[in-house]
């Protein structure tokens, strides 16, 4: 850990993509603050959720940091929780990232919750045992817990049985929690479209591929692309990981859309049909979030770690676009298909799009991530270090 | 112990929405976009001009259904939804955290949020307005010119509503789910 004085917090090294990327950092942060802003002073209302679709963007960018997170854990624990050497380097950086995209998880999230202080009470007074929601969040504060004792041990006080201990109950807990979160749209029945054992175990792998973008862009970003041998060796090795994932991303994702059309079964197959039909997914998701980075890891044997690089930022975009679809998907069909007076058109699936508050207060979660993770690089050597 | 649900004579229903208005007055729900507690839902004729099924067109009075095991209870993280005496589901407005997941799980489109207090809302069968008050109706069902609501305890062989399920046929919403609703519409 180094001392810094503010100065030297703030200055950088003024390369073209380093000030795009600050500038960006502070409009982000900027668009959070007014959303947040906004929401303090006029609540729920700022929002586009309705009583037919009471989950939005919020909810989508809270399960993409939270994803982020896990996914982050799960790669960082290849190295140090079960010993694989080339991935040692990337322990301390990872669980930095999964500590900050948790932390910006939680701010977003805070800000969708009607009463977080209430919950704090509650989730220990009076706790809903069968509620996933509620085992999802108990679970992912005990994890944020465990990362945060397994970086100190990494970073600040260097300790390798501390830190192994301690990340080995993060992952098992962050897996825990994360499936629980899969099972938070899993557990609803009245959603036959999410309703099922799918969600809760696609959200470890898809927690598992943001680990990996994610991964590679914060060591492309890290050494400006000239990788040295020992990240270009990891890399390489990452990417062939990536590429499994991804390949068994695809096999489920298409089991799951044929089981989900196969018998025509009401509500479930039309559901599945439209939500495929909208280019969230087929551009979206397919092409943006599967499709091109696995072809570059396809076609480059799994060398070209700079054009993955690339390919992660299209990742990364397309695992937005899973997330949201996750959600509004999940809200597509309407719970009563009878129209409620006589001049209305009988309703058909629920239209949704995010108001500017969500947009400013999602999108400036990830300035939120950026500028924490800005902040961690420079009070902390993420770097692979000697001791370690 | 009373288990309260409700019987609705469907058919009768003249879509006259006196219902939503006394449920409105009497609970002191809002006149606002997504607030209500209670609504009819409207079948359309079937079949195109000129031959048109006009004994199609139906009302479907609806609500909560209380249900005996309901997905918005048992996903609620702080038990803020909890069954209350009679069966009732109810929401406790100090527990509820607003995170809507009751809303998403919910097939009956029953709940919303409530301005007032940034909760969540719900029928409850005018059980704080008017069944604590000694009345054994429900405000819809006190205002219905074509008596389309019975409401009373199924657990009492002699109520209105179990001699009407008893001699009747009926049909429940979504009762595929599991939910074991407590609203019966007769056929």
């Amino acid at each position: 850990m180094q001392t810094l004085s503010l100065k030297k917090l703030f200055n950088f090294e003024k390369t073209p993509l380093n000030v795009v990327m600050a500038v960006t950092t502070v409009a982000l942060l900027a668009a959070f603050m007014a959303g947040a802003v906004a929401y303090i002073l006029h609540g729920h209302h700022v929002y586009n959720v309705t009583r037919q679709h009471p989950w939005g963007l919020l909810i989508a960018m809270y399960v993409f940091f939270v994803v982020s997170s896990t996914g982050l854990c799960i790669i960082s624990s290849i190295g140090h929780v079960f010993g694989i050497p080339e991935f040692q380097q990337i322990g301390k950086r990872a669980i930095a990232g999964a500590i900050i995209t948790i932390s910006s998880g939680f701010a977003v999230i805070g800000l969708e919750i009607g009463h977080p202080m209430t919950m704090l009470i509650y989730n220990v007074l009076t706790p809903g045992l069968t509620s996933a929601i509620w085992w999802m969040g108990t679970l992912y504060g005990l994890y944020l817990t465990f990362i945060c004792l397994e970086f100190f041990f990494l970073a600040i006080k260097v300790n390798h049985t501390f830190s192994k201990l301690f990340g080995i109950c993060g992952l098992l807990v962050g897996l825990a929690a994360h499936s629980n979160l899969g099972a938070v749209f899993g557990f609803l029945v009245s959603r036959p479209s999410a309703n099922g054992v799918f969600y809760p175990v696609y959200f470890i792998l898809s927690a598992m591929i943001t680990g990996c973008y994610l991964i590679f862009l914060m060591y492309g970003f890290r050494y400006k692309m000239n990788f040295p041998e020992k990240v270009s060796v990891m890399l390489v090795k990452l990417s062939k990981i990536l590429g499994m994932l991804l390949a068994v991303l695809i096999f489920f994702e298409a089991w799951k859309i044929i089981t989900a059309l196969y018998g025509d079964m009401p509500e479930r197959a039309e559901t599945i049909l439209h939500a495929v039909k909208h280019p969230n997914f087929w551009f979206g998701e397919l092409i943006l979030g599967m499709l091109i980075p696995f072809t570059i890891i396809l076609l480059s044997n799994a060398k070209a770690i700079k054009a993955t690089v690339y390919a992660s930022i299209s990742g990364m975009v397309g695992i937005f676009f899973m997330r949201y679809d996750l959600v509004h998907d999940t809200l597509l069909y309407p719970m009563t298909t009878l129209k409620r007076s006589e001049y209305q058109v009988a309703p058909t699936f629920v239209e949704y799009f995010p108001s500017a508050a969500e947009f400013a207060i999602g999108f400036g979660g990830i300035g939120l991530a950026l500028f924490l993770y800005y902040v961690a690089d420079k009070v902390f050597n993420l770097d692979e270090t000697t001791q370690h | 112990m009373a288990r309260y649900g409700m019987a609705l004579n469907y058919k009768n229903c003249i879509n006259c929405r006196a219902c939503e208005s006394a449920c409105k007055e009497e609970n002191g729900v809002l006149l606002l976009p997504d607030h209500y507690r209670i609504w009819v839902g409207v079948k359309e004729a079937e079949g195109q001009f000129p031959n048109i099924s006009i004994a199609s067109q139906t009302y479907h009075p609806s609500q909560c259904q209380h249900c005996d095991n309901a997905p918005c209870q048992q996903v609620c993280p702080t038990n803020a939804t909890y069954y209350g005496e009679g069966g009732m589901v109810m929401v406790d407005p100090t527990k509820c955290i607003l995170c809507t997941y009751c809303i998403n799980a919910c097939p009956y489109d029953a709940r919303y949020v409530d301005n007032r207090t940034n909760t969540v809302d719900k029928c409850t069968f005018c059980s704080d307005t008017r069944l604590a008050n000694g009345e054994t109706t429900t405000a819809c069902q006190a205002t219905c010119p074509t008596k389309v609501r019975v409401f009373g305890d199924l657990d009492d062989p002699n109520s209105e509503i179990s001699l009407l399920l008893a001699n009747k046929e009926y049909r429940q919403v979504k009762e595929h789910l599991g939910t074991k609703p407590k609203l019966f519409y007769i056929l």
